[in-house]
C-alpha cells in the first residue's frame, strides 16, 4: 500500500499529466434545461470535478453506455480497440459495488462472457472516493456497504478540505503517483476514524432473509399496493447504477445494417410482450415485482451478494415517489406475519 | 466459458417449405457462410437459435433438425410479428444472421434405455422434430426402446412436417398417430384433443417411458394433467418453454421466470421444475 496527500494544484498536475495517456471521467455539473445533474463525463478540466455531492448518476454510462455500438459481423472491428485506457475518477463504494454487480453478470458469469463490456472493463481503471456524509435517501449501511472505504477500487481518494489523499492499494498503479509527497500513515487513521465516529447512520432499519424467498413472496399484495401510482416510466431504472437491462437495435439497411446495444427497462409492458401479444408480466404490480425481487431475490440466488446497492437514486428520483425502502419495509412485514400465522 | 460478442453470423437459406396450406408455417433449411463453421457447428435438440433479419430485428427459434446433420439446420417459423413476417418474405439464397445454439437442450442421455412419446401439437412440433429425428436416426434409434408420437393438429390443412411420416413410420419399434380437433371429411386419423386420446385409443406402454411435450400452454396443460392422473411422475414428462428474448445469453432481462432464465436455465424444463416455479410465464 502506498499513501499519498496533495493539495489541489497537485493534484491538477497529476491530472493533467494523466490526461495525456489516459481518457478521464469524472462527475461533473450538467445544466439541463432548468435542472443541474452532477453526471461522470469525459473531461479534461480538473476544476471541473464535483467531489462534495454524490452524482446524480452512476458510472453505469461510462463503461456500459446507453448505446453501444456492436458492429454488423461477428468477427468485425471493435470501434474502441485503440483507445486509451480509462480512468474513473471519484467512484463513491455504492458505485463500486454496482459495478461490481455488473461485472458477476457480464463477467463472472459461470456459462457467457460478454466480450463487448469485458473489453470496456478491462481497459477501465477505478479511482475510489470516501464518502464524508450519507445523502438523506442513502441506505448503503443496511446493505452492508462501508460508504467509507471498499476494496473494489485499486486507489482510493480521501477528500479532506482542500487536501487529497490518495491510497494505492495494488503495486502496479503506485508508478502514476510515485512522485507525489507521501501521507502520514498515522494521521491518515486519525482521519478515518473520526470519519467513522461521526458518520451519520441512515435512518432506515430492515431484517429479510437473503434471497427472498421467491415463491412465498409471490403471494404477497404488497406489488398491487405498492405500484399502484408507478407512472411505468423507467426512470427507477435508468438512475440505478446496477440496473442493466439490454435489448438490440438495428441502424441501417439490409445486410450492412450495424447492431446496437441500448439499455432498456424491465419497468415497460412492451419489454416481456411476446409477438402473440401475450405478456408474462402484464400489469405494473408483477413488473415492480421483478425489479424489487431481481436484486433480493434472483440475483443473490444467481450470483452473490444484493443486485441493490442502497444508493436511493430510485427514490429521489422518482417522479410520485415511489420507496424501495417502503417495499422492503412492507416485505419483512409480510414475512414476519406469514411467519406468525 | 463462452465469450459472445452478440452478432450474428451470416447464414444462407438453402430452401424454403411452406408447412401448412393455410399459408402461415415455413421451415428454412440454411447453412453457415463459413464452411469451415458449419462443419463445426454443433448443437442439442431443444436448444434454440437467435435469427437475425438484418436491418430490422432477431428473434429465437427452436432448432427443428437434429444435429445429426452436419451440412445445414432447420427451423420452423410461425408468421406472428414483424420479424417472423420479414422471415416469410424471404427467398432461397437470401442472407439471414444465426447466434446460438442457446440454452440447455432436452436431456438426451439420460433418455438411453426408455420408451418415448412425444406429444407435440401445431408449431409446438418443431423443436419435438429436432430430437425425434435424432431418436429415430439410424446411428441412434437403438438406444432407445419402443418410440411413439402424437401429433396433434387443428385441421388437416395445419398438418406439418409430412415429408417425414413416411420415414417416421417405417422405422422399426415406432408408432405414429394423428389427430386433429374436429372430425372432417376424409380424415380417417383420430380425432380429438391429444389428451382424451391418452388412455383409450392409444395403446401406450407407460412404465419406463419418457415424455416430451410441447405445443400451446392449454394442451400443454391437459396431457400434463392426464398423465399425472395416470401416475406419470412429473419429472418424466418434459416440456420446452417459449418467452421474449433479446441476448440469448441470461443477461438482457426479459425471459425470467423468478431467478430462473429461460434461454439459459431452460427452455426445456420438466414439469417437475415447472412447478417448482413461480408462475409468471
Amino acid at each position: 500500500m502506498m499513501l499519498k496527500k496533495i493539495n489541489s494544484s497537485q493534484f491538477e498536475k497529476i491530472f493533467n499529466k494523466l490526461k495525456k495517456e489516459y481518457n478521464i471521467a469524472a462527475p461533473i455539473l450538467h445544466q439541463k434545461g432548468k435542472k443541474e445533474l452532477v453526471e461522470y463525463s469525459f473531461i479534461d478540466d480538473f476544476k471541473k470535478i464535483i467531489w462534495d455531492k454524490q452524482p446524480d448518476t452512476s458510472p453505469k454510462n461510462i463503461i456500459f453506455p446507453q448505446n453501444t455500438f456492436l458492429g454488423n459481423d461477428y468477427n468485425g472491428n471493435k470501434e474502441y480497440d485503440n483507445n486509451k485506457k480509462t480512468i474513473i475518477l471519484g467512484v463513491r463504494s455504492c458505485d463500486l459495488r454496482a459495478i461490481k454487480t455488473l461485472d458477476q453478470v457480464f463477467i463472472e458469469d459461470e456459462m457467457y462472457t460478454d466480450q463487448n463490456y469485458k473489453d470496456m472493463r478491462d481497459n477501465t481503471i477505478l479511482v475510489g472516493l470516501s464518502c464524508e456524509k450519507r445523502e438523506e435517501t442513502s441506505f448503503c449501511d443496511v446493505l452492508g456497504i462501508d460508504a467509507i472505504e471498499s476494496d473494489n477500487a485499486p486507489i482510493y481518494i480521501f477528500k479532506e478540505k482542500d487536501s487529497f489523499w490518495i491510497k494505492v492499494k495494488e503495486k502496479e498503479y503506485e508508478q502514476l503517483f510515485i512522485e507525489l509527497p507521501d501521507g502520514n500513515k498515522d494521521e491518515f487513521e486519525k482521519l478515518i476514524n473520526k470519519r467513522r465516529e461521526n458518520f451519520n447512520e441512515s435512518s432506515f432499519d430492515l431484517d429479510i432473509p437473503v434471497p427472498l424467498p421467491e415463491k412465498e413472496i409471490f403471494k404477497s399484495e404488497i406489488w398491487k399496493e405498492m405500484s399502484e401510482k408507478c407512472l411505468s416510466c423507467g426512470v427507477c431504472t435508468y438512475y440505478c447504477p446496477t440496473c442493466y437491462c439490454f435489448n438490440f437495435f438495428w441502424e441501417g439497411e439490409g445486410e450492412e445494417s450495424t447492431k446496437y446495444k441500448n439499455w432498456d427497462s424491465c419497468m415497460f409492458s412492451s419489454y416481456t410482450v411476446h409477438a402473440s401479444g401475450h405478456n408474462p408480466r402484464d400489469s405494473k404490480d408483477k413488473r415492480y415485482r421483478n425489479r424489487i425481487m431481481h436484486k433480493f431475490s434472483y440475483h443473490p440466488l444467481n450470483y452473490e451478494g444484493l443486485g441493490c446497492v442502497g444508493c436511493g437514486r430510485c427514490i429521489d428520483r422518482c417522479p410520485v415517489n415511489l420507496d424501495i425502502r417502503e417495499a422492503l419495509k412492507l416485505t419483512e412485514q409480510f414475512l414476519v406475519e406469514k411467519g406468525g400465522a | 466459458m463462452v465469450k459472445t460478442d452478440m452478432l450474428p453470423q451470416k447464414a444462407e437459406i438453402l430452401d424454403i417449405t411452406q408447412e401448412t396450406t393455410n399459408l402461415n408455417i415455413k421451415t428454412f433449411k440454411v447453412k453457415f457462410k463459413d464452411d469451415d463453421f458449419q462443419q463445426k457447428f454443433n448443437y442439442k435438440p431443444g436448444q434454440f437459435m437467435m435469427v437475425t433479419v438484418y436491418g430490422l430485428g432477431e428473434a429465437p427459434f427452436g432448432f427443428a433438425s437434429s444435429p445429426t446433420n452436419k451440412d445445414y439446420f432447420e427451423f420452423s417459423v410461425k408468421e406472428v410479428g414483424s420479424v417472423t413476417k420479414e422471415l416469410h418474405n424471404k427467398k432461397i439464397g437470401d442472407t439471414i444472421g444465426i447466434r446460438g445454439p442457446f440454452g440447455n437442450g432436452f436431456p438426451v442421455e439420460t433418455t438411453d434405455g426408455k420408451n418415448i412419446i412425444f406429444i407435440g401439437g401445431g408449431i409446438g412440433l418443431a423443436p419435438l422434430r429436432s430430437l425425434i429425428n435424432y431418436v429415430l436416426d439410424d446411428k441412434n434409434r437403438d438406444n432407445y426402446k419402443r418410440v411413439q408420437l402424437l401429433n396433434a393438429f387443428r385441421s388437416p390443412e395445419d398438418t406439418l412436417y409430412c415429408n417425414d411420416y413416411n420415414r417416421w413410420e417405417s422405422t422399426k419399434n415406432t408408432n405414429v398417430r394423428y389427430t386433429i380437433d374436429e372430425p372432417c371429411e376424409g380424415w380417417s386419423k383420430c380425432v380429438g384433443y391429444p389428451h382424451t386420446l391418452i388412455e383409450d385409443k392409444l395403446e401406450w406402454d407407460l412404465p419406463n417411458t419418457r415424455f416430451f411435450t410441447c405445443g400451446p400452454p392449454i394442451m400443454i396443460k391437459f396431457v400434463t394433467n392426464r398423465l399425472k392422473d395416470l401416475g406419470i411422475k412429473p419429472s418424466e414428462i418434459i416440456t420446452t418453454l417459449e418467452m421474449k428474448m433479446s441476448c440469448g445469453v441470461g443477461k438482457c432481462g426479459r425471459c425470467n421466470i423468478g431467478h430462473y432464465y429461460v434461454c439459459k436455465d431452460g427452455p426445456v424444463f420438466t414439469m417437475k421444475q415447472l412447478g417448482e416455479m413461480p408462475d409468471e410465464y
